[in-house]
């Protein structure tokens, strides 16, 4: 009865968001001066006209998927990890430095092995400075991940006006990386690449690690109430060491494949923001691995719908990304709605 | 015609009343004392005057006028302060900015020069000695009481209520902090203070009235009265104790034996002092005392949530003095502890998943890291059956743990910590909250506990429930043991006397 009540109402609650949302988008629409029809219609054809279309998707949600999945490992252990931004450059670079100076006798795909496990440590480590520093000396890991972002960015726009910097070249981008760790395209005259099953296998891994095995358990534990954690033997400090790093090592590995599969190269600017916009979806999802995923694919979705529309409308995709602000704020308010009812009925009669 | 009066003062919460037709008087120039256990109405009393709840009837009299406060802010304007037990400072600011903070005259540009020569002023003439500008964090808790008392003072009060302002004090501090209520008593302010230390009450208090379990039992002249009186008015109702059957013979042995443990640092409340303490196999040690004399730290240093600073801790012959919680836990010692909330379970998680809290990560539960649900699952139903966990709705042991009620999370609570291989129950008023029913099964099952041959530790402020249970009694008083009982010399009057600091020796300092 009461699981069934609940489904209603989140039905009803998903129905009000969509309906809010395509109001707000006909107005803004309106406000250019197009035809909100004519928009919407283009809107749908720039997502389903054709198969590379199509799987733009999977393209621009790759990188989301996984840095995604990062930013809900860490807040499902309480560790709020705004820095998956310089995770992920700390993983491309790492990923470019390994690519460009692995010996080319090994095997093509242990060399992509390889360069995408460089990555997932650089990233775990430069999330453990925060760890760390949480742990040891109560630092707010929000500003500490914040602020190891600018390092990372501003790192790597250093690297390749310097040791990264193609010598062939006078652009600030590292050297093409050989044709061998190049990660291919799956599905012929897409960008389909295989670097997307890498990530939806992470998807999977996560997913096991968290509701399979101890660790996991561990990490919610950790996460839902540390002091309980704390008193019944778990230790704290190893599962916020451990989040993070995994955390970390999830975006650094968005870093690699897009350096092994779209850029084919290292350069600045490369990861499109994903880093931040991991934190929403982790946020939409509730931190729920599947979930990641599907948010993940929508946030592509709309973003190559909007694209279209901008293209062939001259309506301005920043529409899109003011609609999603919306969503997004409508989705957590509703929880926030949702929590505090139960909450204010049993403040009753304490006290006493 | 007395400076404060408050007339059959009545107050329920849920229904149950925590004033009963109360009555105080307190007139200029005196030191009023409440005495009471925990519980007893003090806090509830002192709020209703200070406006922060609202007395469902009975009036309050300010100087003779009916008076009644809304707000803290209409009592302090009336002249009316008061010094929380836990003190209401801006930590990061210093403590003049403290004591101007929100008061009613205060301009847009702020005249610190002026308001800090006021606070010197009202320093030097009650020896409230603080430096004006240091900040509230780089004080100690005794400055920073008296920057609280400095607070109310330069709101021109006429009466202070003091809630249990000695027990963060160290004796020195305590010392000084009478000479201030010495001066303040001369000057003709009224005094409000909630104690239990009998030996202050004596030492300061002009008058005391005693509350028990939310009525007035009485209203004693303290020159005209003993400790054995309070102690008496403060426990002596009829106790309904059955006194427990008597342990098993034999068993000599130690199970727990602490030697010389001290806790310097706490997290927060109150450190230990060196105790000693020995638990005998199939023996049920009671610690009584009012809360916050260290009970919570004791339970944590035994149970190894917090590292001690020197002594030891055998448990069976055993040095686990380094050994860390789940070390404790698998040689024995288990913990049911005061704050099931925040220590004890995971309220986010299911009844399943709270079940296996301490034993997740070993077989049946999980085998090469790999949780297995359906053991997990199938010990969960069966330890919700052997223990009556009710869970309303229909999904059983997949249950959210935050949706069971108090008596139910708690009986989850003694499932989980009661296994087979328990040698210690270090128990934190078990039953607080419960209702009788609940409060039965736990009882019960610590007493199966002692039955089998293994131990309990039953840290509790209600004194029933220990004499209920016990087979001795040790009294925790200002992180000291003060005194151990056998239950059968054991006399509310005698433990009351202890909990209020008197030993035979006199007051401790």
């Amino acid at each position: 009865m009461i699981s069934k009540n609940r489904r209603k109402q989140a039905m009803q609650e998903a129905a009000a968001i969509l309906l809010l949302t395509v109001a707000a988008g006909t107005l803004l629409i309106l406000l250019c001066g197009a035809n909100p029809l004519t928009a919407f219609g283009l809107f749908f054809q720039g997502i389903f006209r054709n198969t590379s279309s199509f799987a733009e998707i999977f393209v621009k949600g790759c990188p989301l998927i996984l840095t995604g999945l990062g930013c809900a490992v860490a807040f499902r252990t309480g560790f709020f990890n705004i820095g998956a931004e310089g995770q992920f450059y700390m993983g491309a670079m790492a990923s470019t430095i390994a690519a460009l100076y692995l010996p080319p006798s090994l095997p093509g795909a242990l060399r992509i092995f390889l360069c995408l496990a460089a990555g997932f440590l650089a990233g775990g480590l430069w999330a453990l400075i925060a760890a760390v520093l949480k742990a040891k000396c109560n630092i707010s890991e929000i500003i500490v991940t914040i602020m190891l972002n600018y390092i990372a960015i501003n790192f790597l726009g250093y690297a390749v006006r310097s040791f990264l910097m193609d010598p062939a070249g006078n652009v600030p981008q590292s050297p093409k990386i050989d044709e061998a760790m190049q990660l291919k395209s799956l599905i012929t005259s897409t960008r389909f690449h295989s670097g997307i099953i890498i990530a939806i296998l992470f998807v999977l891994a996560v997913w096991f690690l968290m509701e399979k095995t101890t660790a996991g358990y561990e990490l919610k534990a950790v996460g839902l109430n540390p002091r309980a954690a704390a008193c019944s033997g778990i230790s704290v400090m190893k599962n916020i060491i451990l989040s993070a790093f995994l955390s970390g090592g999830l975006a650094a590995v968005a870093g690699g494949i897009e350096v092994l599969a779209i850029q084919k190269k290292l350069l600045e600017g490369i990861s499109a923001d994903c880093g931040y916009t991991a934190v929403l979806v982790a946020l939409v999802a509730f931190n729920k691995p599947s979930a990641v995923l599907a948010a993940a694919l929508l946030y592509a979705a709309v973003q190559v719908g909007a694209g279209s529309m901008q293209r062939q409308l001259g309506v301005p995709a920043a529409i899109v990304n003011i609609l999603i602000g919306v969503v997004v704020v409508l989705i957590l308010g509703k929880d926030l709605l949702r929590r505090q009812r139960p909450a204010a009925k049993s403040g009753h009669g304490e006290g006493a | 015609m007395p400076l404060l009066e408050m007339r059959n003062i009545c107050k329920a919460f849920s229904g149950v009343y925590a004033n009963e037709n109360i009555n105080l008087k307190v007139n200029k120039g005196e030191i009023h004392a409440l005495l009471g256990e925990n519980g007893a109405g003090k806090t509830t009393l002192v709020n209703i005057l200070f406006g922060l709840y609202t007395a469902d009837s009975g009036e309050i009299l300010w100087k003779g006028e009916p008076a009644a406060f809304h707000s803290p802010k209409e009592a302090i304007a009336a002249g009316i302060g008061m010094v929380q037990q836990h003190f209401s400072l801006v930590r990061s600011m210093t403590v003049v900015d403290n004591v101007i903070l929100n008061l009613q005259d205060n301009q847009f540009f702020l005249d610190r020069p002026d308001a800090e020569r006021k606070l010197a002023d009202l320093a030097n003439l009650y020896k409230l000695t603080v430096n004006p500008r240091a900040r509230v964090c780089d004080l100690s808790v005794g400055e920073q009481q008296r920057v609280e008392i400095l607070k109310a003072l330069y709101r021109n009060v006429e009466l202070l209520i003091l809630d249990e302002p000695t027990g963060v004090l160290t004796p020195q501090e305590t010392e000084q902090f009478f000479h201030v209520l010495r001066s303040l008593k001369r000057e003709g302010y009224g005094i409000i203070i909630i104690t239990h230390r009998m030996s202050e009450i004596m030492a300061i208090s002009d008058r005391v009235t005693i509350l028990q379990g939310g009525r007035q039992v009485a209203e004693l002249e303290t020159s005209k009265t003993t400790p054995e009186e309070l102690s008496r008015h403060m426990i002596g109702r009829e106790l309904h104790v059955i006194a427990p059957t008597p342990r098993p013979a034999g068993g000599e042995e130690n199970m727990l034996s602490l030697k010389g443990v001290r806790l310097d640092r706490p997290r927060r409340g109150h450190p230990l002092h060196p105790i000693d303490l020995c638990v005998r196999k199939g023996e049920i040690v009671g610690i009584a005392g009012v809360e916050g004399n260290g009970q919570k730290e004791l339970a944590e240093v035994i149970t190894g949530i917090q590292k001690l600073s020197g002594g030891t801790v055998t448990l069976d012959g055993q040095d686990l003095t380094r050994a860390s919680v789940r070390q404790r836990y698998k040689e024995g010692i288990v913990y049911i502890s005061d704050d099931r909330h925040n220590d004890s379970l995971v309220l986010g998680m299911t009844i399943t998943e709270n079940l296996v809290l301490r034993e997740y990560f070993r077989p049946p539960y999980s085998r090469r890291s790999l949780m297995n649900r359906g053991i997990m699952e199938q010990s969960a139903r069966e330890k919700m059956e052997g223990y009556q966990v009710r869970a309303s709705g229909s999904s059983g042991a997949a249950t959210d743990v935050k949706l069971l009620s108090g008596g139910n999370q708690q009986k989850l609570i003694v499932a989980r910590e009661l296994t087979d291989h328990a040698k210690l129950v270090v128990a934190s008023q078990p039953t607080r909250g419960l209702d009788i029913g609940a409060t039965e099964f736990v009882r019960e099952q610590l007493l199966a506990q002692r039955n089998k041959g293994n131990s309990v530790l039953l840290i509790s402020a209600d004194l029933e429930e220990i004499l209920a249970v016990s087979d001795r009694i040790a009294v925790l008083f200002a992180g000291r043991i003060v005194g151990i009982l056998e239950r059968s010399q054991a006399t509310a009057e005698k433990i009351g006397l202890l909990m209020g600091g008197i030993t035979e020796g006199g007051a401790p300092s």
